[in-house]
């Protein structure tokens, strides 16, 4: 009777572990398939290339940008676009200005053009820490993240900081979930402002 | 393991395992249909395995055992604090267990829910679950489907017999016979082609069988509804100040908690501002300071550019919106300052909400990280200030007479170096105090800080709440699936499954013939079979031409289900 009890335990835990072992597999192997015409930057999965005929248009926005002059995305065709999404209160953005600074003044001359779309904040905030941070080029004021909306329906916005690399025909051309590296926006840049 | 046993053992020692939901035993339980089938040769014993595992997973011990794991499994969760409801407890946790905490980190402990552990638990129990209700489920639609045995021979060894005499031919009577029963729904079967005899077999009570499949099927969608709610599902949190607005996309989100197969293009497009919050107190009595209601007043758009609508959330009174439900489950106070940082310039200017300490009271934590000017400030707010000893305590949790108290730091607040950090805790590690004591304020105050370090003005008070996002799915299913087997359940256990039998012999002197009618119920607890069978039977005898019933009643105890 013991030893019937001991194989019944045995043989349940031996079901358990296979379909342990089953879910563990199903849960690690999720999500690791790799879409064609994507490359990540020094394999980070953060840092996204896609390559031309495989980006999703870029959806355009009207807003207000935190000094009150109209920004439209769609007045910058022809031009490459670096939006990025930030706040004033999130320290990776934060930490990352000063390298955006430096980029948009070294690819000024190539026809890049940053925007920032600024979420999560108040002007006031967003205005005292741009003018810390050497930040020249405009932010569009989105304190409810529409814009951040509008553009997760079509690339991974899913944090903020998030940078974006819009291509000159509108096309979204690279992607930077988190804080950006000088080293993977130039690696992006370089590419996309080429054509 | 010394003790190996050949599956044909196994199998005909775990053969009774089979386990029966909901209606009483009369089901064909086709016990251990395949359990003495073991395999033969080598190329069997695999299979053999596997089929005694199989037998095993879909027991009714092992699902007890899974569902009871279950139950012990979510203690942790509700015992430890869990990452995706409190994350600043397990922080906490961490901080006066630094020994353990990392040990119950790696089982998952502090996210239980999410832990493989658990979902192994859950996934087994579901199969476990499937794999017994399907093959049932096969098994009752058989049966459902099946037509009438033959009549018995001798139907008056049938717990419930007639006998009459008819006028008619044996042939015609029992076409009669078939047109009463046909007439009261009965499903019948007659003699094959080539049989002999005049018979007619009939039976009743198939919504038995049809509510057993409705509850087996039910229950099957059920699991499949719990299913597609954890999968497709997603929950959220999110806190606004009255102003204030949010899209529903990830990044805008305090919490998200996704199911498995959701994306970020998923989430619903709406969005939300919070116009205005307004709680009531009771003000008088014993229970003076309880809330009587709370209000929060929205307006929301479906999609972007969709028309504005507005709406009032309230506790038990969530927003629908694009099938997801918006529930108001907190609220609390958000002071507004603004800081003058050294060089005179306005560096913070926002309305900063503060988490209630005590919830009774509402008074209230926060920080204030004005970065720009190298300023940070903790401190306390009280809705209905009074000064007990000296030290600021709130009475009543409307704010009637809201005040601050402010504890001033100056230096570096750590913020730029990209270490994330919460937006309700200062790290006050590279920064000095700028006074010793804390600085009461009242709305509309300024405080000039010593040493031109700047300013702070305590500009006035709006209220926060905190939105739960739900979307589910599997919900709506679920509920409907319930009910479905519920009513599938009353159905089985209130309909009888009866027989009826009419056999017809030619008569001793010649013309017209004998009509034998026997009666059956499979399950009779109520007894009342006793009268729908001597009702049909009189039925019967008018039908077929018969001056009367010369009825026998039997025992009422029906041990022999002879035409089963």
């Amino acid at each position: 009777m013991f030893r019937a009890k001991r194989r019944t335990v045995v043989s349940v835990a031996a079901v358990a572990a296979v379909l342990l072992v089953a879910a563990l597999v199903i849960t690690l192997t999720q999500g690791s398939g790799q879409a064609s015409g994507v490359t990540y930057v020094g394999g980070n999965n953060n840092q996204i290339v896609y390559a031309a005929g495989h980006r999703a248009v870029a959806p355009d926005f009207t807003g207000t940008s935190l000094t009150g002059a109209p920004i439209r995305l769609a007045s910058y065709r022809g031009k490459v676009v670096v939006l990025n999404f930030w706040g004033s209160w999130c320290p990776p953005c934060r930490a990352e200005a000063p390298t955006l600074a430096v980029l948009a003044e070294q690819y000024k001359s190539q026809g890049v053009s940053f925007l920032g779309d600024d979420v999560g904040d108040t002007t006031t905030n967003a205005l005292a820490f741009t003018h810390d941070s050497g930040i020249t080029y405009p932010s569009v004021n989105d304190p409810g993240y529409a814009v951040v909306q509008d553009f997760s329906r079509v690339v991974a916005v899913s944090d903020t900081p998030t940078t974006v690399v819009i291509d000159r025909t509108g096309h979204i051309a690279g992607l930077v979930i988190g804080e950006i590296t000088y080293q993977a926006m130039t690696t992006i840049l370089h590419d996309v402002a080429a054509n | 393991m010394t003790d190996v046993h050949t599956p044909q053992d196994q199998a005909a020692a775990k053969g009774e395992e089979t386990r029966s939901f909901g209606t009483t035993g009369t089901g064909p339980d086709a016990t251990g249909a395949d359990a003495g089938t073991g395999p033969g040769a080598e190329t069997g014993q695999t299979a053999g395995w596997l089929r005694w595992g199989w037998r095993q997973l879909t027991s009714m011990r092992t699902a007890l055992v899974l569902l009871f794991l279950l139950a012990l499994g979510s203690v942790p969760g509700s015992v430890l604090p869990q990452q995706g409801a409190d994350p600043a407890a397990v922080t906490q946790y961490y901080a006066s267990h630094p020994a353990l905490a990392p040990w119950l980190n790696h089982l998952g402990l502090f996210n239980v829910f999410a832990a493989p552990w658990f979902a192994a638990i859950y996934l087994l129990l579901f199969t476990s679950l499937v794999g017994c209700v399907v093959p049932r489920t096969f098994r009752l639609a058989g049966s459902a489907r099946t037509p009438p045995p033959r009549a018995p021979r001798n139907l008056a060894r049938l717990p419930h017999s007639a006998s009459f005499p008819s006028a008619l031919a044996p042939a015609a009577a029992i076409e009669k016979a078939s047109s009463v029963l046909g007439g009261q729904r009965f499903r019948l079967r007659r003699p094959a082609p080539g049989d002999t005899g005049h018979w007619v077999s009939a039976e009743k009570g198939y919504l038995r069988e049809a509510g057993n499949l409705v509850f087996h099927l039910a229950l099957l969608g059920v699991l499949v509804s719990i299913a597609v709610g954890g999968l497709f599902g997603y929950k959220a949190d999110k806190l606004l100040v009255e102003g204030q607005g949010f899209s529903d996309t990830r990044s805008a989100l305090d919490e998200y908690n996704p199911g498995r197969l959701v994306t970020d293009s998923d989430l619903a497009p709406f969005s939300l501002t919070l116009n205005r919050f307004s709680a009531s107190y009771i003000t008088s009595g014993q229970s003076s300071g309880q809330p009587s209601s709370f209000n929060a007043y929205v307006s929301y758009t479906a999609s972007p550019g969709a028309p504005a609508k507005t709406y009032n959330i309230r506790i038990n009174d969530p927003l629908s919106v694009d099938s997801l439900k918006v529930y108001l489950i907190g609220h609390g106070y958000a002071p507004v300052f603004r800081v003058t940082g050294p060089h005179g310039n306005v560096v913070y200017d926002e309305a900063t909400p503060f988490i209630p300490a005590n919830t009774g009271t509402f008074l209230s934590d926060g920080v204030v990280k004005a970065s720009d000017g190298s300023l940070g400030f903790m401190g306390v707010f009280v809705p209905t200030a009074v000064s007990v000893n000296g030290v600021l305590e709130s009475v009543f949790p409307a704010d009637d007479f809201p005040a601050v108290s402010l504890i001033g730091y100056s230096g570096n607040l750590g913020m730029n170096s990209g270490v994330p950090q919460s937006v309700y805790q200062l790290d006050t590690t590279g920064m000095t105090k700028v006074s010793g004591s804390p600085h009461l304020m009242l709305p509309g105050q300024t405080w000039t800080l010593p040493g031109g370090k700047g300013a702070i003005t305590f500009v006035g008070v709006k209220q926060w709440v905190s939105l739960a996002i739900t979307y589910d799915p599997g919900q709506v299913p679920a509920l409907v699936c319930g009910i479905l087997a519920l009513a599938g359940l009353l159905l089985s256990f209130l309909v009888r499954r009866r027989r009826v039998f009419v056999r017809a012999v030619p008569a001793a002197s010649g013309t017209g013939s004998v009509v034998t009618v026997g009666g059956l119920a499979r399950t009779d607890a109520s007894g009342s079979f006793e009268d729908e069978f001597a009702e049909l039977s009189a039925e019967l005898a008018a039908g077929t031409g018969s001056a009367g019933a010369d009825q026998q009643k039997s025992e009422p105890n029906n041990q022999s289900e002879a035409g089963a």
